[in-house]
């Protein structure tokens, strides 16, 4: 095996979990502006839906292509490989973040109120420890996404914009996704099996790692969940007490006495019961953020609705009808992966959350199955079971290819977030359940999923999102085994096939067009389906407020 | 007042409901039981009570009697059968009021009524009747946050009884309570044990508060030391009901305080 296979795949776990890191910074300050301002929210959210949904491989080559010009050189290839990891990891973290923020506890809630705290000490001593179950439980999805696009993602090409700026206008960074790639393209099968092996020795080292984390998190960070806390003592305990940081956090905690024992507080200053009404900053920073993100997308908008012709735009509404016949087919495909999915999490996430021998045995091999890149083995799938299946379902065998593709891309968001949704149910409801020996479908229609319903929104929402990019491969995939199929996998009837076979040909305008109608339809699902259904979830089913005395 | 030895309370043992023996649990990684040869009963028409310093695992016990974890050693029995796993026939109300927040009250005590085989008429009349047993009629379409913490934890104690139990656990239930309704409910769920509008037959309680042990109780199970074990039973020979005015109540606490302090003292 060539040592270049497990530095690589090193490079591009590190290169992933940097990602992660970013997202999970940047989702904490996003979340907390949406649920201070109610407007940042409106625009955030739905944003947030239209960049989950939209494959950004297929629509964003001018940005890729910006950050090579702009950056030149390797930087830019690994800026712009970073934009594509970053777009699969950051969309789930960040709906996570927002949705464990919007189900704080209102106790805990009035509490940080009730003493003043700021910002900071909110976000450290109650936001984002109640955050840390969900971060967990999308680290998991966000891995896996960004190893299921891998081979895509760390190689692209965008055409003639790229013909002149990389090796073959094809640009590529270190990474596992590129060696896959290369070995795919020139026929070096056994290099890709490494390859892949060394992706399933990586996956399931990472899992077994998050699994542990995942159990901790929510040991420590759940209501009253079943978990026991686990402590570390030994050596790392005493290095980390005597940690730099910790040292230099005691000094200036020292420093901090004496300050305030020499400079007490006047009397004018203090906090006071019923005080003047302090100016909400992140109220009219989320207004002034909403404002300024809606005004550049009019601004976009209006530029290039400007740029087009008249009779060109008469041309794309006289289609519209059709393109939207497009759009909800793909929904009914959408519908379908996501059913499954749902049906998947609820029934095998629910034993592996509740069977823990089952859980620790399985875990793995879910989420070695997410994150495979379906890209480098779905041909194989495709060459074995075509002619049996074009047989069986005439009419019908691609959708199945397509529902397949749909599902590996993106089933593992509600099922982690179920899984562990379960997880963090407080140890007195279950007991209720185990008392009172609740039939399996009283305990799950009553308790279980009412109780998970905030993980279960965040999942399924992001299922949705993501079942796209499936979608999008599986629509139009001309080149796929043409020794078995000559016009390789194709439907014609759905927009991403609309979508994919324009870009093909050139027609960006007409891809555009139908993007936009998609875009729209999405931000109006962000509204009506994540953002109300969370509302639904703070407002009723928030399962840590039941075990809470009056 | 009658303080009984561990002997010749194990010689009268006749007409148990509720027995546990050689009780023992361990918490998972910890390198000794937190309780060990834990030995108490119940009989019919009886509340007792286990007190005892925090930490010696009260609360565990409870639940080892629920069976909702299992000991390490030790059976459980109820009207002399082995008890191996949850029963509504053994109900817990726990410490932390645990109602679910997304349905009403009358939901709430109806959901021990799933799989009961009873329509869902009968069951509605039933989870009213539990309410109003409790003193909640009129509120059985109330949220648990649109009700208090000492509304809140009738709900559970109504939905514990509509499971018709014939032992009820309760874990501190009154501790989040205001002194006003916490006796208030006192006395009702000591009706409760002894109504026979009820299949409710004995009950257990765990409470860190004397004064109410002795209202309550019949006979006290008094646990220290680590691993903890009963270190004294105490027969509460007062008449009913109980106030902290009646003579010799005061001399009971004193004598339980006794209890709790002696085998610290040795620790």
């Amino acid at each position: 095996m060539d040592v270049t296979i497990p530095l690589a795949t090193l490079a591009t776990v590190g290169r992933i979990f940097a990602l992660i890191g970013i997202a999970i910074f940047t989702g904490h300050l996003l979340a907390y502006a949406a649920i201070k301002s109610r407007n940042f929210e409106n625009v955030y959210v739905p944003l947030v839906n239209v960049f989950e949904s939209i494959p950004v491989i297929g629509f964003l080559p001018l940005v890729l292509v910006a950050f090579v010009l702009t950056f030149h050189g390797s930087i830019g290839i690994e800026l712009a490989v970073d934009f594509l990891v970053f777009d699969a990891v950051a969309w789930n973290v960040w709906i996570g973040i927002y949705q464990a923020f919007k189900t704080v506890p209102l106790h805990l809630v009035e509490v940080s109120d009730n003493y003043n705290m700021s910002f900071w000490k909110k976000m450290t001593t109650l936001f984002v420890p109640h955050s840390i179950p969900r971060v967990t439980s999308n680290i998991f999805s966000s891995f896996a996404d960004a190893f299921f696009y891998i081979s895509v993602s760390e190689v692209f090409t965008a055409g003639a914009a790229t013909a002149n700026l990389c090796p073959r206008g094809t640009c590529s960074t270190f990474g596992i996704g590129t060696l896959i790639s290369q070995y795919t393209t020139s026929g070096d099968y056994v290099g890709v099996y490494y390859c892949l092996i060394s992706v399933a020795v990586a996956v399931i080292a990472v899992t077994v790692v998050l699994s542990r984390l995942s159990k901790w998190a929510i040991a420590k960070f759940g209501v009253d969940t079943p978990g026991v806390i686990k402590r570390y003592a030994g050596r790392w305990r005493g290095r980390l007490v005597t940690s730099p940081w910790r040292a230099f956090r005691n000094q200036t905690n020292v420093f901090r006495g004496y300050a305030s024992r020499l400079r007490p507080t006047p009397r004018e200053g203090r906090p006071e019961a019923g005080g003047a009404k302090r100016v909400n900053v992140a109220k009219y920073a989320g207004i002034s953020v909403a404002v300024a993100v809606l005004a550049l997308l009019v601004y976009a908008s209006a530029k290039v609705v400007a740029s087009v012709s008249a009779q060109t735009w008469y041309g794309f509404f006289r289609e519209t009808p059709q393109l939207l016949e497009y759009v909800g087919a793909d929904y009914v495909r959408v519908s379908l992966i996501a059913l499954a999915s749902l049906a998947l999490a609820v029934t095998v996430g629910y034993l592996l959350a509740t069977h823990r021998r089952a859980g620790d045995a399985a875990l793995p091999v879910v989420q070695v199955l997410a994150a495979f890149p379906a890209p480098t083995y779905f041909p194989l799938l495709f060459i074995a079971t075509l002619p049996f299946l074009e047989h069986a379902l005439p009419t019908l065998y691609t959708e199945v290819y397509i529902f397949i593709l749909g599902f590996l891309s993106c089933f593992y968001y509600v099922f982690f977030d179920f899984w562990i949704g379960v997880l963090a149910i407080p140890s007195e409801f279950v007991e209720v359940t185990q008392n009172y020996r609740l039939p399996f479908l009283t305990r799950m229609r009553r308790v279980i999923l009412p109780a998970s319903l905030p993980y279960m929104i965040t999942g399924l929402s992001s299922t949705i999102n993501s079942a796209w990019a499936g979608i999008a491969i599986g629509e139009y995939w001309p080149n796929l085994a043409p020794q078995v199929a000559p016009n390789g996998l194709q439907v014609k009837f759905g927009m991403m096939y609309y979508i994919s076979s324009n870009m093909a040909v050139g027609q960006i305008g007409a891809a555009a067009y139908v993007s936009l109608l998609f875009a729209i339809v999405v931000a109006i699902y962000g509204i009506a389906f994540t953002r109300n259904l969370m509302d639904l979830a703070r407002k009723k089913y928030v399962v840590e407020e039941g075990i809470f005395a009056a | 007042m009658a303080s009984l030895s561990i002997e010749s309370e194990a010689r009268t043992r006749e007409g148990k409901i509720l027995e546990g023996q050689d009780l023992s649990y361990h918490y998972p990684g910890a390198t000794k039981p937190v309780f060990e040869g834990i030995n108490l009963f119940t009989k019919s028409d009886e509340l007792i009570a286990v007190v005892g310093p925090t930490g010696t695992g009260k609360s565990t016990l409870l639940r080892v009697l629920a069976q909702l974890i299992p000991q390490a050693s030790g059976k459980v029995f109820l009207d002399g059968v082995e008890v191996t796993r949850p029963s509504p026939k053994i109900s817990l109300v726990h410490q932390s009021i645990a109602t679910f927040p997304w349905m009403t009250a009358l939901d709430n005590v109806n959901l021990v009524l799933a799989g009961s085989g009873m329509d869902e008429q009968e069951a509605i009349q039933l989870g009213k009747r539990m309410l109003s047993l409790v003193g909640l009629q009129g509120f059985e379409g109330y949220y648990p946050k649109e009700m208090s913490g000492g509304m809140r934890q009738r709900v559970a104690i109504a939905r514990a009884l509509a499971a018709s139990p014939e032992v009820l656990l309760l874990d501190e239930p009154f501790v989040h309570l205001d002194e006003l309704t916490a006796n208030e409910i006192r006395k009702e769920v000591y009706d409760l044990v002894f109504n026979p509008a009820t299949t409710l037959k004995s009950a257990v309680l765990v409470s860190h508060n004397l004064h109410e042990v002795v209202q309550l109780a019949d006979r006290v199970y008094v646990m220290n030391s680590s691993p903890a074990i009963i270190v004294d039973v105490v027969k509460i020979d007062l008449q009913r009901p109980r106030t902290e005015r009646d003579p010799g109540f005061l001399d009971y606490v004193d004598l339980l305080y006794k209890g709790l302090n002696v085998k610290k003292a040795k620790l």
